[in-house]
């Protein structure tokens, strides 16, 4: 009987736990505490860290627990991470909710969405300056876009070894907006840069905003066909919205769709960081360069920004460059309220909503871009 | 391998400057392309206007002058009859007068195509200008 006790006891997890599982728990629970009480990213950080928390508790392998064993309940829920498949029906909603009125209104801020993605590429450089392999350099890399999606999407297909790590990083980056982005905006911009006022777009018509994502998805997909699969649904998801003859698609695409999505992803993304997996020097690696990759978009298009200044008879708000990282919509955010501390009266949202949603466009585009290169 | 090295041995310069370039060379086409959406939009809404301009190949002032000229041959009354209308109307007036006060008249008493009948008269020298925006009855003519 006591063989048989000690036999159960040595199948818990109380037994088989060692200090990367308690550190991994500290971390899901690191992310709860911040989606909760701090409410950042909410929708996100609770999935992936209940996930975290669900994906670490250690059991005996072989018996079609765990994520990565091949037939368990997790690893069927996992195969629309890795075949791509939640990033695809998330841009589905997120192409169902944006209003891309402001960014035709104001098409030139297209300019710093596309600024913003040079983080990717400095960062692809800088991975492989620290002996990444390409295809997981290229990952990495992606992680600058400020995407979660598109940063699983992309390495879904390059690199599925470190899906966990890049998506944990690619949104505590994103979580973290208010503590990345305003210092290196606020270095960058003098005080008279960031009182710059935005004249008021003009209004767009409901016909420009029906055919945009007709022109957008066969612009961008000609261009970059491997960027099909996200910019497809993006464009999709906005079309419905748009054309007002399939409300309730667009509705359920806006709300059940991507709720369920986003539930699946991030609670099997937060799965796949088994301590035995996630905990290596690579993962620590692939943390400072998607801070690195984050902080190099936030700076380019803030650069970029005083650069069209030097052209421009109407001055933008390089503030808005930051807003080019496709975190949407909290880089706007966090630009709005940087332009509120300066002048009350400088409402800067819906120029940074313009910036952000051509920087999914932007990074999307990116990802279908490095695909392509290894294929 | 690390640094420079693995960058080079894995064309790493060529994807990032290839990948960066492509990017911005998409956004730009498709910024410059939506910039153009409201005004081929507004081309398309007002085809039928440019339409029968280019059919036409006229002015709209010079359809304006035809349809007043082809008014004038058909229905018009000549100077004499016009003078005989406004002679009772320039008499409440003291000369010399401005246009605006004759079309004033005219507005009140609800004559019709008061422009066309006082371009008639200034064409049949019974309304004489007088250089200063004025003008006089040339009663001689009148009558």
């Amino acid at each position: 009987m006591s063989d048989l006790f000690y036999q159960f006891l040595s199948n818990t997890g109380y037994f088989l736990a060692d200090y990367r599982h308690v550190v991994m728990i500290v971390v899901g629970c690191t992310f709860l505490f911040l989606g909760t009480a701090k409410k950042y990213e909410p929708l996100l950080l609770v999935p992936i860290g209940f996930g975290i928390l669900v994906g670490n508790v250690p059991f005996f392998k072989g018996f079609g627990l765990g994520i990565y064993e091949s037939n368990s309940v997790l690893h069927y829920l996992y195969f629309g991470v890795t075949t791509g498949v939640y990033p695809s029906i998330v841009f589905l909603g997120l192409g169902a909710m944006t209003d891309f009125s402001s960014l035709l209104a104001n098409p030139k801020l297209m300019l710093l969405g596309a600024a913003a993605q040079m983080g990717i590429y400095f960062t692809l450089l800088g991975a492989l300056f620290f002996g990444f392999l390409p295809r997981e350099a290229a990952s990495i890399a992606i992680i600058g876009g400020a995407d979660g999606p598109t940063s699983i999407f992309l390495t879904a297909k390059l690199a599925p070894h470190l899906i966990g790590p890049i998506a944990i990083a690619a949104y505590s980056y994103m979580a973290l907006i208010p503590v990345i982005q305003p210092p290196i905006m606020k270095m960058l911009t003098s005080k008279s840069e960031r009182l710059i006022k935005m004249a008021p777009g003009r209004e767009v018509t409901k016909k420009e905003r029906v055919i945009f994502p007709v022109a957008g998805v066969l612009l961008c997909c000609f261009l970059a066909p491997t960027a099909l699969p996200l910019l497809g649904m993006l464009f999709l998801g906005n079309f419905l919205k748009e054309c007002d003859v399939v409300n309730r698609l667009a509705k359920t695409a806006q709300s059940a769709i991507i709720d369920t999505a986003t539930i699946f992803l991030g609670f099997t993304v937060g799965c796949s960081t088994q301590a035995d997996v996630f905990l290596t020097p690579k993962a620590l690696g692939i943390f400072f360069l998607g801070a690195v990759a984050f902080s190099i978009a936030t700076a380019s298009g803030v650069l970029f920004a005083k650069i069209m200044n030097l052209f421009l008879k109407t001055k933008i708000n390089p503030l808005l460059g930051a807003a080019g990282v496709s975190a949407v919509p909290g880089s706007a955010r966090e630009v709005h309220q940087m332009g509120l501390k300066e002048d009350p009266t400088n409402f800067l949202l819906m120029h940074g909503m313009a910036c952000n949603s051509s920087g999914v466009i932007g990074s999307a585009i990116c990802a279908g871009i490095l695909w392509s290169f290894f294929i | 391998m690390f640094g420079i090295e693995n960058i080079t041995a894995n064309n790493g310069w060529a994807m990032a400057g290839v990948g960066a370039t492509i990017v911005f060379i998409g956004l730009v086409v498709l910024c410059f392309v939506i910039s153009q959406i409201h005004k081929i939009l507004e081309l398309w809404e007002q085809r039928d206007k440019y339409l029968n301009k280019s059919e036409t190949q006229t002015h709209p002032k010079d359809i304006y002058k035809i349809e007043a000229a082809a008014y004038r041959q058909h229905h018009f009354p000549a100077a004499p009859e016009l003078a005989s209308i406004y002679r009772p109307l320039v008499e409440q007036l003291k000369e010399p007068f401005n246009l605006i006060q004759i079309f004033e008249i005219t507005k009140k008493m609800d004559l019709p195509h008061p422009h066309l009948s006082l371009q008639r008269l200034q064409e049949a020298d019974i309304l004489v200008p007088q250089g200063d925006g004025t003008f006089i009855w040339n009663k001689q003519k009148s009558n």
